[in-house]
C-alpha cells in the first residue's frame, strides 16, 4: 500500500498579523505539514514559533495569509466541522453545569433530543466524570475541568481531536493520568478520533504521546524537522529508548536555540548598521537565579539537569540561558551550560559591582547603544511608542512590545535609564 | 423519663410534618402573589383605557396611596422592561456590527447626557396626539420618560460585556458551530448578566428621580397629570399638606424596599451562577424570597411541565426542518438586514440633526452667550455639590466600610437612600434653607448634593470593604499613624471607587440641576439663573428652540467634561491605583 492520503494538509502556509501602525508581524513562514489517519502528531518549539497559530489554521479558525489548507485533498475554506479542540484554559462556560456544557455543543450540532441525553452520558462516562453531571466548573479542580473539556470535545465524535497545550494548567500527577486516558480512547480503532494533533511545550509529553513530533523554530515560525517516534505503546518513560528519544529532541531544540557557532541571521534587505540583536524574553531575576544555581553546581551543568533540578520548563530555561549568553556570563558547549570568568566575577560581586558589570555588558549590545542614542536625540524624554516603533523597524521579525518589556527590565537593573509606566516615558536615571 | 419520650415523639412528629407544612405555606404564598398581581393589572387596565379627562383629581387621602404607589411601580417596571429590550437590541447591534458601532456608541454617549426634560415635550405631545381618546398616550409618555432615566447605563454595561467575552470562550463557540442565537444565549448574554443586573438596580433607582415630573408635568397651559405616587407628592407639595408629604415619602421608601426584596435580591442571588471569576466571595448574597420559592412545589411542578413542553416542541421543530442547507441564503438575508438597519440609522441621525439645526437658527447670538454663562454657573454648582459630597462621604464611607459591623448595618440603608428620589425632599430642605436665609442661588447646591452624595458614599464603602486584608495588616504591623495610613493606604485604595462615584454623582447632579434650580412650591415657582432652570423654564413655556439649545449646551458640557476630566482620572485609577493588576 502506498502512503495513506493525509486527512489535513498545510501547503506553503504563511501568516502575518497586523500589529497596527503599519507594522506586520510574520509568525509563520512556508509551513508544509500534514495530519495522517490514525496518528498522534505533536507540535513543539520555543515561544513565538506559532504552534498555536498552526493549530488554529488547521481548524479553520484563522485564515492563512498565503498558502492553502486541504481536508482530504480538497481545499478547505472556513471552519472544519470534523475537528474539535481541547483548550489550554479549558474554555468552559462557568454558568453551565458539566452536563449542560456538553449538551450545548451537541445541540449546536443539531443532535435530536432523544439521543442527546444518551450521547452526553456516554461522553461523560468516557472521561470518568459520572457523578459530576450537576457540578459547575468552578467547583472542579484543573484536572477535572480539563476532563469536561475532553468530554465536550469527544461528544461530537470528531474525526480529528486538537489539543492546545491541554495539560499545562493541570497539576503534574493528574496530567500523567489524563495522557494515558486520552491515548486509550484514541487507540480504539473502531471509534473516532482517528487522529490527534497536539501542541505542547513539554518534551517528555510529546515523546510519550506522539507518533511524529514536529519541531518548530521561532521568528518567524518554520518547521525545523519532523522526528518519527516508532516506540511501541504503551511507552515506558524510563526505558533507555525513550530516554534516548528525549535526549535527541533536547539536542535538536538546543542546537537550534543555542548554536555553538554564532550565526547571525542577517536579512539582506536591512542595512547592517541598522541591525540590532533580538532580546530573549528573560527576566533578570530568573537570570540571577540561574547564575547562582550554576555557581552552586560548581560552575557548569547539563541543560537537561537544570530543567530537572529547578522544575522550570525547558523552554523557559532556554530563554534564560540565551539571555545570559548574550551578556557573556555563560557559555554553552553542546548541551551543557558553564559560567564564564566574567560570570563568576559577577556572581561573587556585591550588588553595586554587579550593576556596573551588567551595565558594561548591556552597552556591548547594539540595541542598548541605540536606546541611549535615541534618549539623547529626544533630550532625555523618549516615549514608549517611538521606541517600540524603532524596535519594530529594526527587528521586523520580533514582537516589539515584548522586546521593549525585556529592554526596560534589563536597563532598569543596570540603572541605564528609568521608565515611568503611567506616562510611558523613558528618561535618564 | 415521660418527658423525654414525649419530647421525642413530639419532635419526630414535628419533623415529619415540617417540610410538608412549610411547602404548603410557600405554595399558598405563590398563589397569593399571582392573584395580587392580577388584581393590580386589572386596575391598571381600567386606568389605561379610561377616557382622558382634562384634569385628573389627585386624592390626598392616605387610603388612596397604595393604589397610586402600585401605579407608579408598574410604570417603573414597564419602563424597565422597555429598557431591557432596548438594551438587548442596541448593545447587540453595536457590538456585532462594526460599521454601526461607530455611530451607535457616540449616540449613546450623547443620549446619556441629555436630561429627561429634553425628551419631554416631544415625547408627550407626540404620544398624546397618537391616542387622543384615552389615557394610553399619556401613560406611554410617562413610561418613556422613566425609560430615558434608566436605559443608557444598562446598554453601556451590556455593550462592554459583549465586547469583552474571553477569547477562548468565543473560539470554543466557533469550533462547536454555535449559531448566532446559541452564541447569544449560551455565551454572550450569560457573560453580561452580572453587569446587567447591577446596572439594572442602579437604573431602577435612577428612574424614580423624576417621578414627580413624569407624572405631573405641565407644558404651557396644558396640565398632563397621571394618578401616581409622584403626582400625589407634587399635589401635596403644591397644597403644603405635610401629612400627605410624609405619607408619600414613606410609601416611596416602602416601594423601594419592596422592589429590593421581591425583585432585586432574588435576581442578584440567581445571577451568582453567572460569575466568571473563580475565587469564592467573602460573603455570598442571600435572599429569603428565593430560598422560599426554591422550596415551592407548585413552581417545581410548573417548571417540569414547561421543560417537557419545550423539549416536545423542540422535537417537532427538528422534524419539520429537514437538514438545514440555507446558509448562503441566510447570509445574504442577514447582510441585507444589517444594511437596511444601518441605512435607517443614518437617515434618523441626519433627520434629527436637520431638525435640531432648524430649531437652533431661531436663536440669537446673545441667547447663546446667556446659555454658555448659565452652563458655566451650573457646572460650578455641579462641581461644588460633588466636592461637598466628597468632603463628608469619604471619611464616613471609610469609617463604615472598614468596620464590618457598621457596614452590615448601614449598607442596606445607604442603598435605599441612594434609590430615593431626592426631589421629594426638596420642600423640606428649601424651607430649612429659607430659615437660615440662604437663597436658591447657593441653596440649589445643597439640593443637588441631596441626590448625589449617596453615590459617592456608596462607592467609598465598597472600596473600603475591598481593601485586601494583608495591606491593612502591613499598615498595622508598621504602626503607621492615622494620617499616614490615610495617605499611603486608604485614599489610594479607595480612589478607583471614588472616581466611579464622582462620575455617577456629577451625572446625577446635572440631572438634578433641572429640578434644583427651578422648583414649584405651594403654587409659586422658585428659580435661580442657571442652565437647569433655563431648560426647565423653556420646557414648561414650550419654547422648543431654547429648550433644544439648552439641552445641546448641557450635553456638550457633559460630554467634553467626561472626555477631559473623568476619562483621564478613570485611566489613572485603573493603572496606578488598581489593586487587581
Amino acid at each position: 500500500m502506498t502512503m495513506t492520503t493525509p486527512i489535513l494538509e498545510l501547503r506553503g502556509v504563511q501568516k502575518s498579523f497586523d500589529r497596527g501602525m503599519g507594522n506586520t508581524l510574520r509568525v509563520l513562514e512556508d509551513i508544509n505539514l500534514d495530519v495522517r489517519p490514525n496518528e498522534v502528531i505533536a507540535l513543539i518549539g520555543p515561544s513565538g514559533c506559532g504552534k498555536s497559530t498552526i493549530l488554529r489554521i488547521f481548524a479553520g479558525l484563522i485564515e492563512p495569509t498565503k498558502g492553502q489548507v486541504r481536508y482530504r485533498g480538497k481545499k478547505q475554506s472556513g471552519l472544519n466541522s470534523n475537528v474539535s479542540i481541547v483548550f489550554q484554559g479549558f474554555a468552559l462556560y462557568p454558568w453551565m453545569t458539566v452536563e449542560a456544557n456538553v449538551e450545548a455543543v451537541l445541540r449546536a450540532k443539531g443532535v435530536d433530543e432523544a439521543t442527546l441525553k444518551e450521547r452526553t452520558n456516554k461522553a461523560i462516562r468516557m472521561v470518568g466524570l459520572e457523578g459530576f453531571e450537576e457540578a459547575y466548573p468552578r467547583e472542579l479542580s484543573g484536572g477535572m475541568k480539563q476532563r469536561v473539556g475532553m468530554a465536550r470535545a469527544l461528544s461530537v465524535d470528531p474525526e480529528i481531536l486538537f489539543m492546545d497545550e491541554p495539560f499545562s494548567q493541570v497539576d503534574a500527577l493528574t496530567a500523567e493520568g489524563l495522557r494515558a486516558e486520552i491515548l486509550d480512547i484514541w487507540d480504539d480503532r473502531e471509534r473516532n478520533p482517528a487522529s490527534i494533533l497536539m501542541v505542547s511545550h513539554d518534551i517528555k509529553e510529546v515523546a510519550y504521546m506522539a507518533d511524529r513530533i514536529v519541531v518548530l523554530s521561532a521568528n518567524p515560525g518554520r518547521v525545523r524537522t519532523i522526528v518519527e517516534n516508532p516506540l511501541p505503546r504503551p511507552r515506558d518513560t524510563r526505558s533507555p529508548e525513550f530516554l534516548r528519544l528525549v535526549d535527541k529532541l533536547h539536542d535538536i531544540i538546543t542546537s537550534a536555540e543555542l548554536p555553538d557557532i554564532l550565526v547571525t541571521t542577517v536579512e539582506s534587505s536591512v542595512e547592517s548598521h541598522e541591525l540590532v540583536e533580538p532580546l530573549p524574553y528573560a527576566l533578570n531575576a530568573d537570570m540571577l537565579g540561574l547564575l547562582e544555581f550554576l555557581m552552586a553546581q560548581g560552575g557548569n551543568c547539563d541543560l537537561f539537569q537544570v530543567v530537572n533540578h529547578t522544575h522550570v520548563p525547558f523552554e523557559k530555561v532556554l530563554t534564560i540561558v540565551k539571555g545570559l549568553e548574550m551578556l557573556g556570563f555563560v557559555d554553552t558547549p553542546k548541551r551543557s551550560v558553564e559560567l564564564t570568568v566574567l560570570g563568576r566575577q559577577f556572581v561573587e560581586a556585591d550588588m553595586d559591582q554587579r550593576k556596573l558589570i551588567w551595565r558594561d555588558q548591556l552597552l556591548e549590545l547594539k540595541l542598548f547603544r541605540m536606546v541611549r542614542e535615541q534618549l539623547e536625540l529626544h533630550e532625555g524624554k523618549l516615549r514608549k511608542e517611538e521606541l517600540v516603533q524603532e524596535i519594530a523597524d529594526r527587528l521586523p521579525m520580533e514582537n516589539a512590545e515584548q522586546t521593549f518589556d525585556t529592554l526596560v527590565a534589563w536597563g532598569r537593573f543596570a540603572e541605564l535609564f528609568a521608565y515611568r509606566e503611567e506616562k510611558e516615558i523613558l528618561t535618564y536615571e | 423519663m415521660l418527658n423525654r419520650i414525649f419530647d421525642t415523639v413530639w419532635g419526630q412528629a414535628n419533623a415529619l410534618f415540617y417540610p410538608f407544612r412549610r411547602r404548603r405555606a410557600v405554595d399558598l404564598f405563590v398563589v397569593l402573589i399571582g392573584l395580587a398581581i392580577l388584581f393590580g393589572l386589572v386596575q391598571l387596565g381600567r386606568q389605561l383605557t379610561a377616557v382622558h379627562r382634562p384634569v385628573v383629581e389627585i386624592s390626598l387621602s392616605p387610603w388612596a396611596l397604595p393604589k397610586y404607589t402600585f401605579f407608579s411601580m408598574m410604570r417603573g417596571l414597564a419602563a424597565y422592561v422597555m429598557s431591557l429590550l432596548f438594551t438587548l437590541v442596541y448593545a447587540f447591534w453595536a457590538a456585532k456590527d462594526a460599521r454601526a458601532e461607530k455611530l451607535l456608541v457616540p449616540i449613546l454617549d450623547i443620549l446619556q447626557s441629555i436630561p429627561v426634560l429634553g425628551f419631554m415635550p416631544g415625547v408627550v405631545l407626540a404620544l398624546v396626539a397618537l391616542f387622543p381618546g384615552s389615557n394610553i398616550g399619556l401613560e406611554l409618555a410617562a413610561v418613556v420618560m422613566i425609560f430615558t432615566g434608566q436605559a443608557w447605563n444598562m446598554t453601556f454595561s451590556l455593550y462592554h460585556s459583549l465586547k469583552s467575552v474571553p477569547g477562548d470562550m468565543q473560539e470554543a463557540a466557533t469550533v462547536y458551530g454555535f449559531n448566532w442565537w446559541q452564541r447569544f444565549k449560551w455565551v454572550e448574554l450569560p457573560y453580561g448578566t452580572t453587569g446587567l443586573v447591577w446596572n439594572s438596580m442602579m437604573s431602577m433607582a435612577g428612574g424614580w428621580f423624576f417621578l414627580m415630573i413624569t407624572e405631573g408635568f405641565k407644558l404651557g397651559e396644558q396640565d398632563f397629570r397621571l394618578p401616581g405616587l409622584g403626582s400625589y407628592m407634587s399635589v401635596a407639595v403644591e397644597k403644603g399638606n405635610s401629612v400627605a408629604m410624609i405619607a408619600a415619602v414613606l410609601a416611596m421608601i416602602a416601594m423601594i424596599v419592596f422592589l429590593d426584596q421581591i425583585i432585586w435580591r432574588p435576581v442578584v442571588v440567581w445571577a451568582q451562577r453567572f460569575r466568571v471569576e473563580e475565587t469564592a466571595q467573602a460573603e455570598a448574597p442571600q435572599s429569603w424570597l428565593l430560598m422560599y420559592l426554591r422550596r415551592s412545589r407548585l413552581l417545581r411542578w410548573m417548571e417540569i411541565r414547561m421543560s417537557r413542553h419545550r423539549n416536545a416542541s423542540r422535537q417537532q421543530r427538528r422534524k419539520s426542518t429537514a437538514p438545514r442547507h440555507h446558509s448562503i441564503h441566510w447570509w445574504s438575508l442577514q447582510r441585507w438586514a444589517s444594511n437596511a438597519a444601518f441605512a435607517a440609522l443614518v437617515v434618523l441621525v441626519v433627520f434629527a440633526s436637520f431638525r435640531l439645526i432648524h430649531f437652533l437658527t431661531h436663536l440669537q447670538g446673545a441667547q447663546w452667550w446667556t446659555l454658555l454663562k448659565a452652563g458655566g454657573l451650573t457646572l460650578a454648582r455641579v462641581l461644588g455639590a460633588t466636592a461637598l459630597g466628597t468632603l463628608w462621604a469619604v471619611p464616613a464611607g471609610l469609617a463604615i466600610g472598614l468596620s464590618p459591623r457598621l457596614s452590615k448595618l448601614l449598607q442596606p440603608i445607604v442603598q435605599v437612600a441612594a434609590s430615593f428620589p431626592a426631589p421629594m425632599l426638596f420642600p423640606v430642605v428649601i424651607a430649612a434653607l429659607a430659615h437660615i436665609h440662604i437663597g436658591l442661588n447657593y441653596g440649589c447646591v445643597v439640593l443637588m448634593l441631596l441626590g448625589t452624595q449617596w453615590y459617592i458614599l456608596f462607592n467609598v464603602i465598597a472600596g473600603a470593604m475591598a481593601i485586601p486584608g494583608d495591606l491593612k495588616e502591613a499598615a498595622e504591623a508598621f504602626r503607621f499613624p492615622t494620617w499616614q495610613r490615610m495617605k499611603v493606604l486608604y485614599l489610594p485604595a479607595v480612589f478607583p471607587y471614588l472616581v466611579t462615584g464622582w462620575v455617577t454623582a456629577a451625572g446625577g447632579a446635572w440631572n438634578a440641576s433641572i429640578v434644583a434650580e427651578y422648583y414649584d412650591l405651594k403654587g409659586q415657582t422658585l428659580s435661580t439663573f442657571g442652565l437647569g432652570s433655563t431648560v426647565s423654564a423653556a420646557a414648561y413655556n414650550r419654547e422648543l428652540p431654547l429648550l433644544a439649545a439648552g439641552v445641546l449646551v448641557m450635553s456638550a458640557i457633559v460630554v467634553i467634561f467626561n472626555r477631559l476630566v473623568w476619562k483621564p482620572l478613570h485611566h489613572l485609577s485603573q493603572t496606578r491605583y488598581s489593586l487587581t493588576k
